[in-house]
């Protein structure tokens, strides 16, 4: 069953936490919804489980409208950012609770407790205290207990963040592969772009109440539409136009040639970004369409990358970040150099 | 290993449960509506009515009465001027205890922080009890070294409260001086600020809204206390005892709901005034703040240490003379050993104990009832009831208890008054008990449902548990111990309490601190010693029989965890 948003609005008191937000997520799916804090994106989620009241637009499920159901009849698994296992019920009541409130059959309900405990390989913790366990095993029986009354989609609220960093990576991959076992609608929120890129089949990236963009990791990551975007996720270098009369487009004095297709529809060009691994430093005797005089400002060495922060020339104060991978020359602070920027990957930004 | 999902679910699908959860939080809500309503609002309403009716009517007859005699402005200047005397003592000897507690390393600090709440075990005058036998007409100091103290009076009720409100301000004290930030006492020594002047560059400016706090409580728990001025203030009138007069000796009901709003318009101002300030001590740690840890330092040790231990042997000897009393044949004249006094062959003997522990614990289970239930009500459900419930649940923090009790008597004694069946009974007394210790029972509930946060109530709505279910299966076996506490509070509180009950007790209703006042009154000193005695053996054997439980419960998760 697809799940169906339409022109959602949601306000606290003066703030829009959600301003006409609409979003299909197709049946099967692993939805993430990225965006920094603030953005509404939890909200987003809120809504959708029942928990917070919208104040305008439709939530649908399959074809059914959800606005009236509450939050306890929508039948949707929902795992919490952290400590929200019952801290009075062992592992495998928790598990249960949800098997309870629906008045399953005791043998039935066991097997069940079973299959899930298996599911999140913790069946030697069933009768575990919440406060017995680590805070990746709670997270794991809080995913079996949403996944115990098979619930039509599985929202996930920041699930990881309250964990450490190697837990958080083996947990992505357990979620990521539970999901695909049990092929079910899932909802995850994040502000973790790595997360969000590693896990998503679709990622929604939000801004103040709003979507920025849908698209595939690597969509959002080669074609961001919008500056926001291209700044959120990965490292992106924004380019502002000359200011005048727009004939193409113009930077530092320079007619840059672009080759990818315009983002944004509709809307003004705000700016031209361009990746710092898509920028190439070559000597001042190069010619050609992309190429721009500038100077360098800093080099840090980082390993296995080396970042270099330029200068053009015709447009002092706006700093350029390459990206120069493996043993290439690095340059010192002051030389004067040629940067040649591909024109295959200059992005237009809205 | 196979999984199944049947994909056709329907999210629709209503799962058992009879009534809606609307219609169930909304009568919930009614539920702990109407109590607080008709036992606590209807009676201040009352004093406040009564305060403007006269035999000729609706109108300032009263107060113009009052007002006008020379009497009540001496009272006034009487009642001001002990109070004020008594929390300057009080605060001020309880800032530099909690202080030694705090800040300082003192051996045995565990019986320190137990012995200082001791009073809170006995009746509000075991205080005045104690110092009579110490330097009254007849006390020790008078008798056996030839002294010629005169207790009697100001003096005497100034320093009953002080020592009967000390515990109050230690609490709120030590409360303050307990957070601190280590950053900003580093950065004073490191300045070069010598111990005085980090003291009064930063203690005390870090300290000055429990400071604050502590005089508005104390101020007004002094001013409004009835037990000691009755037992130690002989000439000396104050405000609270006047009440008691005008009320019981002259049926001066008006006259009485008068003084009652004089007491009452200042308790409210200093509750709100204490709010207002203890919000703001609050915003002065944050989450970056680094625990401050006790450097051992040999003269302030030393200096603390002595300090601590003479006041703790002031409060303990004023209670350790009370139960030496009672065990002696005739104090101070015959001081042979003597089990005697405790045989209550006096007025009902001992029914006014049991009364009381009845009494007690009938509030304590209506008590932790009503509070829970209004707790719950007010923090996990959302209705247009909730907000002037959160507020009328607080309300009795900013009531004395005198005047309470005055509206109760005001309200309920009046035949026109369907409730009036209630007049006279020992549920007018529970139920006045409830009301009274309802506000700190309710704060004590509320931080607990606070800590236990919205997200379990969540995950269980989510799961498909009824508001009902999530109470009974979750939030219920949280709060149980808190609710206990709570319970054990109103039982300790009840058990002591004379100035709220005072006005419904009859001699077929007695409660053991009433007793111990009308004894003596009458100057049976070792008869009244011992009824104190049994009231704080009660209250203590009630403190250690939770305890175990609570210990018990624990040690269960502890071999759990094993």
């Amino acid at each position: 069953m697809d799940l169906s948003i339409h022109d959602l609005v949601k306000r606290f008191g003066k703030l829009t936490a959600l301003d006409h937000v609409s979003l299909e997520v197709a049946q099967g799916s692993f939805v993430c919804f990225l965006g920094p804090s603030g953005c509404g994106k939890t909200t987003l989620l809120r809504v959708i489980a029942g928990l917070e009241e919208a104040d305008g637009g439709s939530i649908r499920l399959g074809g059914s409208d959800l606005s009236a159901i509450p939050a306890r009849n929508r039948n949707f698994g929902v795992v919490f950012q952290s400590y929200s296992l019952f801290p009075n019920m062992t592992a495998a009541r928790n598990v249960g609770y949800g098997l309870e409130c629906r008045r399953w059959d005791k043998a039935r309900m066991q097997s069940r407790i079973k299959e899930m405990l298996d599911l999140v390989h913790l069946a030697d913790q069933a009768e575990k205290l919440p406060s017995q366990m680590s805070g990746g095993q709670q997270q794991r029986i809080a995913l079996a207990r949403a996944l115990a009354p098979d619930p039509s989609a599985l929202l996930l609220d920041e699930p990881l963040s309250a964990l450490d960093a190697k837990v958080r990576e083996e947990l992505r991959i357990e979620i990521r592969a539970v999901q695909k076992r049990l092929g079910i609608t899932t909802i995850m929120v994040t502000h973790d772009q790595e997360e969000a890129l590693a896990m998503a089949d679709l990622i929604v990236v939000m801004s103040k109440g709003r979507i920025e963009q849908i698209g595939t990791p690597q969509q959002l990551y080669r074609e961001p539409a919008t500056a926001f975007v291209a700044d959120f996720i990965g490292r992106m270098n924004v380019l502002p136009l000359d200011p005048g009369p727009q004939d193409g487009f113009r930077f530092a004095g320079t007619q840059l040639e672009v080759r990818t297709a315009a983002g944004g529809a509709g809307k003004p060009v705000a700016a031209l970004g361009i990746r710092p691994e898509a920028i190439t430093l070559k000597g001042l005797d190069t010619t050609g369409p992309n190429v721009l005089p500038a100077s360098v400002r800093t080099v840090s060495f980082l390993g296995n990358i080396t970042r270099v922060e330029v200068e053009p020339d015709a447009r002092p104060g706006t700093g350029i970040l390459v990206e120069l991978h493996g043993m290439a020359r690095v340059p010192e602070p002051g030389e004067r150099l040629n940067i040649d920027i591909s024109a295959e990957d200059l992005r237009v930004l809205s | 290993m196979s999984v199944t999902t049947a994909s056709g679910s329907r999210p629709a699908a209503h799962l058992p449960g009879r009534a809606s959860d609307r219609s169930i939080t909304l009568a919930l809500s009614i539920l702990a509506a109407i109590p607080i309503l008709l036992f606590l609002l209807l009676p201040l309403t009352g004093i406040l009515l009564r305060g403007f009716q006269t035999p000729a009517g609706f109108g300032l007859g009263n107060f113009i009465q009052t007002f006008g005699a020379d009497r009540f402005w001496r009272l006034v200047g009487n009642s001001i001027s002990m109070s004020l005397t008594s929390t300057l003592i009080a605060v001020g000897l309880a800032y530099f205890y909690a202080y030694a507690l705090q800040r300082a390393s003192i051996p045995l600090k565990p019986f320190l922080r137990i012995a200082v709440l001791t009073p809170l075990f006995a009746p509000s005058l075991v205080q005045a009890q104690g110092l009579i036998l110490l330097l009254g007409r007849n006390g020790a100091l008078n008798r056996f070294l030839g002294f010629d103290i005169d207790i009697y009076g100001f003096w005497g009720t100034t320093i009953a409260n002080a020592l009967y409100a000390f515990p109050y301000a230690y609490l709120i004290l030590s409360a303050a001086l307990a957070v601190a930030d280590a950053r900003i006492y580093e950065s004073a020594e490191t300045l070069g600020a010598g111990p005085a002047r980090i003291f009064r560059d930063v203690t005390l400016p870090a300290t000055r809204f429990g400071l604050a706090a502590a005089i508005f409580v104390v101020f007004t728990l002094v001013m409004t206390d009835f037990g000691n001025p009755m037992v130690i203030g002989g000439d000396f009138s104050v405000l609270a005892t006047e009440v008691y007069n005008q009320v019981i000796g002259q049926a001066q009901f008006g006259l009485g709901a008068v003084i009652g709003i004089v007491l009452l318009v200042p308790a409210v101002l200093a509750k709100l005034i204490e709010k207002r300030i203890s919000a703001r001590q609050h915003a002065l740690v944050t989450a970056q703040s680094k625990p401050l840890e006790v450097k051992p330092s040999r003269g302030r040790d030393i200096a603390f240490s002595v300090y601590a231990y003479v006041i703790v042997a002031l409060i303990l000897s004023v209670l350790a003379i009370v139960v030496l009393a009672s065990f002696v044949r005739l104090w101070p004249y015959n001081m042979s050993f003597t089990l005697r006094h405790y045989q209550f062959d006096v007025q009902n003997g001992t029914a006014p104990l049991w009364n009381s522990v009845g009494v007690s614990l009938a509030t304590a289970i209506l008590g932790v009832a009503i509070t829970g239930l209004t707790a719950i009500v007010v923090h996990k459900f959302r209705n247009p009831l909730t907000g002037p419930l959160s507020m009328l649940a607080i309300l009795p923090a900013a009531v004395p208890g005198m005047v309470l009790g005055l509206g109760y008597v005001l309200t309920f004694n009046d035949p026109a008054n369907p409730l009036n069946i209630l007049y006279g009974s020992f549920a007018l007394i529970v139920i006045l008990s409830v009301y009274y210790n309802h506000a700190h029972a309710f704060l004590i509930s509320s931080t607990s449902l606070k800590q236990i946060g919205p997200v379990f109530d969540e995950a269980s709505t989510t799961l498909g548990g009824s508001t009902l279910t999530t109470l009974r299966k979750v939030t219920l076996p949280l709060l149980w111990p808190t609710l206990l506490g709570v319970g054990v509070f109103y039982f300790m509180r009840t058990m002591v309490s004379l100035s709220a009950v005072i006005f419904l007790v009859t001699p077929s209703t007695q409660l053991a601190a009433v007793s111990v006042l009308q004894l003596s009154d009458r100057g049976a000193l070792n008869q009244a010693a011992a009824f104190s005695v049994c009231i704080m053996a009660i209250v203590v054997a009630c403190l250690l029989i939770v305890r175990t439980i609570l210990w018990l419960a624990g040690a269960k998760n502890v071999t759990l965890i094993r």
